[in-house]
C-alpha cells in the first residue's frame, strides 16, 4: 500500500511492525545458514551462537505480537491494514518455529560431532536446506514487495522440498541397512532431515499469509503434497 | 450477499440541488429485516440519500429527485402517494434528539393520534407502553410520563425519538448519525436496541463511525462524491473491500 494515512503516527507504527519482522526473518535465515555449516564443518562454537541467537528470535516474536496487539486496540485496523496485522501475527510465528528448527538441527549437529560421515546423505541434507533458505529468501521478499505472484512460486516449490526429503528418507534408511553402526548417525540425520521438511512447510504458511494479505483470500487450490514418505499428520 | 426479501429498491436516482448534483445514478437494493449502513465522507451524499426515501428532500425548494424509489415495490413519489402517510410506515431519528417540547407520553402518542390509530385512551396507553418498551425507555420512563420529554438526558431523549418513531409502526426505520451526540454508554443501549429492532424493521443508518457501521450492521453501503461506489456484506466490505476508493476511506488514507 503506498499511500499514507492520514494519521501518520498509524504508518509509523505499521513501519515498526513490518521492520521487526523482516529483522527476525534475517535472524532466522542467519540460523538456517548458521545451523547448516556447522553441521557440514563439525562446528561446535557456531552451533552454540546460533543457540544462543534463537532468544532473540523468540523474543522479537514477543515483541512483535505485543505490537500487534497494542495496533489492533489503539488504531482499530480495517481492511489492507487488518490483514497486514494478521498476517503479521502468523508470519511472525511461522518464523520462531523455523528458527526453532534451526536450533534443533545446530543442537543435533553438536551429537554428531565424532560420529562417521555419511557424505551422500549429508550432501543432500545441505542441498534440502539451501532450498528451504532460499525460498525463505524469496517470502521475504515477496511479503516486503507486496508481491502475491513471487509468494505463490515460494508455496508451489514446497513440492520440491517434500520429494527432497522423500529421497533423502530412502538414502537413509538404505545406510542404516547397509550397517547398523550408521543407525546412531542416521537417525540424528533423519530427524533433521524431518525438520527442514517442517521448516518448508512453515515457509509455505508464510507464503500464504503474504498472497492473503496482499489479495486478501487464502490460495484456494491446496498445494502440491509431495511427501509420501509417512503418513498424514505425522 | 445473501437472498433476503427487498424492502426498498432504488433505481437510477439522481438528485439535484439547484445545479448542484448530489446524488449520481444510484442503483441500491435494502432488504427487510436487516440492518444497513451508509458511510462515506462528509457531502458524499448519503444522508441526501436516506431522506429520499422518506421523501423529506421535498421540504427543499431547490431539492430535485430523479429516477425511482420503490418501497414494496410501490414507487414512494408516484403522484399519489401521501408523503405525511409515508413517513408513518418510514420513521426517522435524527442526529440530535428533538423530542417534541410535550410530555414523554404525548411524544409517543402524537403520531399514533395524528394517524387515527387509537380508538381510545386505553389503546393509546398501550401503543405508548409498547413503544417505550421497544425504544428499550420504559423502566426509566414508566414513572415520568407526564414529564417533559426534554427533561431526559441525551441518550434517553434519543430513545424517545425512537419510541416515537416506532409507535406509528413503521416498516422502515431510517436513522441518520443517531450516535454522534451520545456519549459510549447512551451509544451501546442505541446499538443494543438497533441489534433489536432488526426482527421488525428493515433499519438503514448513516453513520460516520466506521466502528459503528462495523457492529450494528449487516450491509454497508459506501458513498463518494454523490455515487454509490460499493455495496456488500459489513464483514466483506471491512475485511476485503473491492474497490479501491472504499479501501482509502476505510483505512483512514487520503482517497
Amino acid at each position: 500500500m503506498q499511500e499514507q494515512h492520514i494519521v501518520t503516527a498509524f504508518d509509523r507504527d505499521l513501519e515498526a511492525i513490518q521492520s521487526n519482522i523482516m529483522k527476525m526473518g534475517g535472524l532466522v535465515e542467519a540460523a538456517m545458514t548458521g545451523s547448516a555449516t556447522a553441521l557440514d564443518d563439525r562446528d561446535v562454537d557456531l552451533a552454540e551462537q546460533v543457540r544462543a541467537d534463537d532468544k532473540k528470535i523468540d523474543a522479537l516474536e514477543i515483541l512483535i505480537n505485543e505490537d500487534c496487539a497494542r495496533l489492533i486496540a489503539l488504531r482499530a485496523p480495517m481492511a489492507s491494514d487488518l490483514r497486514t496485522v494478521l498476517s503479521v501475527m502468523k508470519i511472525a510465528g511461522a518464523l520462531e518455529r523455523v528458527g526453532d528448527y534451526a536450533n534443533n538441527l545446530a543442537k543435533r549437529s553438536v551429537l554428531l560431532l565424532g560420529s562417521t560421515r555419511i557424505d551422500g546423505a549429508e550432501g543432500s541434507l545441505l542441498r534440502m536446506i539451501k532450498e528451504v533458505e532460499s525460498m525463505l529468501g524469496d517470502v521475504l521478499n515477496a511479503y516486503v514487495a507486496g508481491d502475491s505472484n513471487l509468494a505463490e512460486t515460494v508455496r508451489l516449490r514446497d513440492h520440491t522440498v517434500d520429494q527432497m526429503y522423500n529421497g533423502l528418507f530412502r538414502e537413509i534408511l538404505t545406510h542404516m541397512m547397509e550397517d547398523p553402526r550408521n543407525i546412531s548417525t542416521c537417525m540424528h540425520l533423519h530427524f533433521i532431515a524431518k525438520n527442514v521438511e517442517r521448516m518448508g512447510d512453515h515457509v509455505t504458511n508464510i507464503a500464504e499469509q503474504v498472497i492473503y494479505a496482499v489479495n486478501g483470500d487464502l490460495p484456494e487450490d491446496p498445494r502440491p503434497k509431495g511427501n509420501i514418505a509417512v503418513a498424514d499428520g505425522q | 450477499m445473501t437472498d433476503l426479501p427487498i424492502k426498498i429498491s432504488a433505481r437510477n436516482v439522481d438528485v439535484f440541488y439547484g445545479a448542484i448534483h448530489a446524488i449520481k445514478s444510484v442503483n441500491v437494493e435494502i432488504a427487510d429485516k436487516m440492518v444497513t449502513s451508509f458511510i462515506g465522507p462528509s457531502g458524499c451524499g448519503k444522508s441526501t440519500f436516506l431522506r429520499c426515501i422518506n421523501r423529506m428532500n421535498d421540504t427543499i425548494d431547490v431539492c430535485r429527485v430523479t429516477g425511482d424509489i420503490l418501497i414494496d415495490a410501490e414507487d414512494i413519489y408516484d403522484r399519489r402517494v401521501d408523503p405525511v402517510q409515508l413517513r408513518a410506515k418510514v420513521g426517522m431519528v435524527f442526529q440530535k434528539p428533538n423530542p417534541f417540547p410535550k410530555s414523554i407520553y404525548d411524544n409517543v402518542a402524537y403520531g399514533p393520534k395524528i394517524h387515527g390509530m387509537a380508538r381510545n385512551k386505553t389503546d393509546l396507553d398501550e401503543i405508548v407502553e409498547k413503544s417505550l418498551r421497544r425504544a428499550a425507555l420504559w423502566d426509566e420512563a414508566k414513572d415520568r410520563l407526564q414529564e417533559p420529554g426534554t427533561g431526559l438526558s441525551g441518550g434517553q431523549q434519543q430513545r424517545l425519538c425512537i419510541a416515537r418513531a416506532v409507535a406509528t409502526e413503521p416498516e422502515v426505520l431510517l436513522m441518520d448519525e443517531p450516535c454522534s451526540a451520545l456519549d459510549p454508554i447512551a451509544t451501546a443501549q442505541i446499538e443494543q436496541l438497533i441489534d433489536e429492532l432488526r426482527s421488525s424493521y428493515s433499519v438503514v443508518i448513516v453513520t460516520h463511525s466506521m466502528a459503528q457501521a462495523s457492529r450494528v450492521s449487516d450491509r454497508t453501503a459506501f458513498f463518494h462524491l454523490g455515487e454509490l461506489v460499493e455495496y456488500g456484506d459489513t464483514s466483506h466490505i471491512f475485511t476485503n473491500p473491492s474497490d479501491k476508493r472504499t479501501e482509502s476511506y476505510i483505512t483512514g488514507r487520503i482517497g
